[in-house]
């Protein structure tokens, strides 16, 4: 793996870009589909939306940190909120296809390859998305 | 997101740039919407060519759109929708609900 990289972005919608941005350049010279890191970062801004909304509100003062570890056979980023977390057990995917809210987890369960909820040793709720960049046919 | 909006043959066509998710974005588009449906406007082609990504905060406010259209007798088509956002609609299952195409004449045409 390549050395980790962390960002910190204020919660407001606005800066959701930049976890974007970060693992489109830190994912340009992979020798991998561009359809697994658009997917990734897919997951990667539904976890940092539901982070910046659900976690931490919406506090501009309230950082929301995403962990970029890169390998040439796997991306694992990780996202941290400073909010109450979330129980995956009890999750359902929407069945209502004209819902307009509640498709952030479906999205992130689709895209990536291993997702998983937790709590961090400091307390924070962490969420981690792992993508294989070389996946069996 | 910015919002460029111009018209042919009756159908409102506004072009989507950017990154549309939540917050301001849903206001400004659904007031668009509402201006043009009051304005007469009853069938809208949203162009998502130069929209970069959508999260599934912006999905919802497509959905909103296109219900508000239904509502007022209309109908709401997508133009050029990227592959990643193509990708999205496949696992949400949206592309059952919008119609999708890659040429504005065509999008056009699917409306008489």
């Amino acid at each position: 793996m390549s050395p980790r990289i962390t960002l910190r972005v204020p919660s407001q919608l606005v800066y959701l870009g930049v976890p974007d941005a970060v693992l489109m350049e830190l994912a340009s010279d992979l020798a991998c589909e561009q359809k697994l890191i658009d997917e990734l970062s897919t997951s990667v801004i539904e976890a940092c939306t539901n982070a910046m909304e659900h976690g931490n509100g919406l506090h501009e003062e309230k950082q929301v940190e995403v962990h970029f570890d890169v390998g040439n056979d796997e991306i694992r980023v990780t996202v941290y909120d400073e909010g109450p977390g979330f129980d995956f057990a009890g999750w359902q995917p929407p069945t209502d296809i004209m819902r307009e809210r509640g498709r952030g987890i479906l999205i992130m369960r689709e895209f990536s390859d291993t997702l998983v909820f937790g709590r961090a040793e400091d307390g924070r709720f962490r969420v981690r998305l792992t993508k294989n960049l070389h996946p069996q046919a | 997101m910015r919002i460029k909006e111009r018209k042919r043959d009756g159908i409102a066509i506004l072009e989507l740039s950017g990154k549309l998710m939540g917050g301001p974005d849903a206001e400004a588009f659904d007031e668009t919407l509402k201006t043009l449906i009051h304005e007469g406007v009853r069938n809208f082609i949203i162009s998502l060519e130069k929209v970069n990504w959508v999260n599934s905060t912006g999905l919802g406010i497509l959905i909103q759109g296109y219900s508000t259209v239904k509502k007022n007798g209309g109908d709401l088509k997508l133009l050029k929708v990227s592959s990643r956002i193509e990708n999205i609609f496949m696992v949400s299952k949206l592309f059952t609900v919008f119609e999708s195409y890659d040429n504005e004449d065509e999008a056009v045409r699917s409306f008489s």
